[in-house]
């Protein structure tokens, strides 16, 4: 299997990298909340694991991802499993203090001292989540096979260098994880985790990111541009149950950006249904407040369009990985997106 | 003012008079913020120079100037590629109150992209002051510390904003009619 794991301190763009070398490469990204959720999904939504058998269980998840595509794996620890496959590729991203700091005052929206605490205690919970989980603090250079610094280096740049590294090494030559090895793998990890008295549900599916819509797919490619990292349809919010608690009417909103704790809903629909849709993002937001959430509306959407001179998209079909990016040229028409 | 000529455009929304007043108006406000300051406007080409040029005419403190470029969104839905610096900054901002002069903010992407590279090269401050803003479409939120003028939903052109690359020499702002183009498959 081709894997490639994406580590760094806080504030040091690795996330953003991740997803540019996940698009050179068309690997598949499994990011923090994507693993989390794939978690949930596969052992149950709020399964008390023990902190100590995570490796097992991201070991887990990861084996079943792997024999179907080959992964960027931007979550901490994953350099630390899979040690002796020969498909794997170990990055950090590194960056001085300084431009970290300036990398959180713009994402996060604060003053230098701020961001400063900011990061402090980021990089406390970072280290204690690793000890916790991983029994390592510390990430130490000779734990990865490629450290790259985003002082020197935008992370387009560090894509650039991690797909030449991963070509040299014939990461995706080594091809995917075979059913026989995946199998003798869970059967491991099965055996570990039945110490901490966890069974797996074998639910877990990889779901290709197929759009329902051709305007998410447009979308999707937007936010690709931007280099904005987004995961589709990640979470299902229930916001009707009946009297016994059972979920009648769930909503999931198409997109879920993390570096801006927002969720963002295209209503590409016939004006008649709107209403609908506007009673269940309504009701979202009564029953959870704390949900940043951006509906955006057939107008916007035809804006959009009319900005960018984009035709109506083909068929849906399942998202493909990205080409390579398109020589520099202009602005769009009317500057600003 | 009459209606234009030009028979894609359905109104004015800002007339020549009413832009040249709100231009005064913020670059009074910019002169008092960075007096005694060293401050640097940096354009976004190509929509941002006709706002940038009578901006800084009527800024009353010395100023530095300087462009960049982004490239374009590829409309092939297979390969979006990347944004990327086209045309760079020709001298270094480090230490320099550096204001990003936009001609219009919407949905953010641009700005934050623009921001997080510029504040990468170590300047003493970085603000943005736009032209246009269009709140309604903010995805992502980007201090805007200047604004002429906030817009409705509507597609504009003039003064700098293009369509197709044309209409940027008008010296109004004006409404786009909408576009009759084959619609998208709207979901049922």
């Amino acid at each position: 299997m081709g894997l490639i794991t994406v580590s760094g301190a806080p504030g040091s763009r690795h996330e953003e990298a991740a997803r540019l070398i996940a698009q050179r490469l068309g690997f598949e990204l499994v990011t923090q909340i994507r693993l989390d959720a794939l978690i949930g999904e596969e052992f149950g939504a709020g399964a008390q694991i023990p902190e100590k058998a995570f490796p097992e269980v991201i070991t887990s998840i990861i084996a079943r991802l792997a024999s179907e595509h080959h992964l960027v794996v931007s979550a901490e620890g994953a350099e630390l499993l899979f040690k002796e496959f020969p498909g794997l590729l170990r990055v950090h991203v590194v960056a001085p203090e300084s431009r970290r700091l300036g990398v959180l005052m713009l994402e996060r929206r604060l003053e230098r001292p701020a961001a400063k605490e900011l990061l402090r205690r980021l990089e406390g919970e970072q280290k204690l989540y690793r000890r916790r989980r991983f029994g390592r603090a510390l990430m130490r250079p000779e734990a990865f096979d490629l450290v790259c610094n985003t002082e020197a280096l935008e992370p387009e740049q560090v894509a650039e260098v991690v797909a030449a590294a991963a070509q040299a090494r014939g990461v995706a030559e080594q091809g995917l994880l075979s059913a026989a090895a995946e199998a003798h793998l869970q059967f491991q990890v099965r055996l570990r985790l039945s110490r901490y008295g966890i069974a797996p549900l074998d639910k877990l599916n990889w779901r290709p990111r197929a759009f329902s819509h051709p305007s998410e797919e447009i979308f999707a490619n937007l936010l690709d541009f931007y280099r904005v990292a987004w995961e589709y349809e990640p979470r299902s919010f229930p916001i009707q149950w009946d009297k016994e608690g059972r979920v009648l009417e769930s909503f999931t909103p198409d997109f879920y950006l993390p570096q801006f704790d927002l969720y963002v809903e295209l209503t590409t629909m016939k004006q008649s249904l709107v209403t609908k849709k506007n009673r269940k993002i309504k009701l979202l937001r009564q029953i959870y407040p704390q949900i940043n959430i951006q509906v955006f509306y057939q107008k916007d959407f035809e804006n959009l369009i009319f900005k960018y001179g984009l035709s109506r998209p083909a068929a849906v079909r399942p998202r493909r990985p990205a080409a390579p990016a398109e020589p520099a040229g202009e602005r769009p028409p009317s500057g600003e997106a | 003012m009459s209606l234009p000529p030009e028979p894609e455009i359905e109104r004015i929304l800002f007339t020549e008079e009413e832009i040249e007043r709100r231009i005064r108006e913020v670059a009074a406000e910019i002169s008092e913020r960075y007096r005694n300051r060293d401050l640097k406007l940096v354009a976004v080409l190509k929509g941002a120079v006709f706002f940038f040029t009578a901006l800084a005419r009527a800024i009353r403190i010395p100023v530095k100037v300087d462009f960049l470029s982004i490239s374009s969104f590829s409309t092939r839905p297979s390969a979006p590629g990347v944004v990327r610096i086209a045309k760079d900054l020709d001298e270094s901002i480090e230490g320099e109150d550096v204001l990003l002069v936009e001609d219009i903010v919407d949905t953010g992407f641009t700005a934050r992209y623009l921001l997080q590279t510029l504040a990468a090269r170590g300047p003493n401050s970085l603000a943005v002051c736009t032209l246009l803003d269009r709140t309604s479409r903010r995805i992502v939120q980007v201090p805007v510390e200047f604004r002429c003028f906030e817009i409705p939903d509507r597609f504009v052109v003039g003064f700098g904003l293009d369509y197709k690359q044309l209409y940027r020499n008008l010296s109004f702002i004006a409404v786009m009619k909408p576009e009759p183009t084959q619609p998208i498959e709207w979901r049922s």
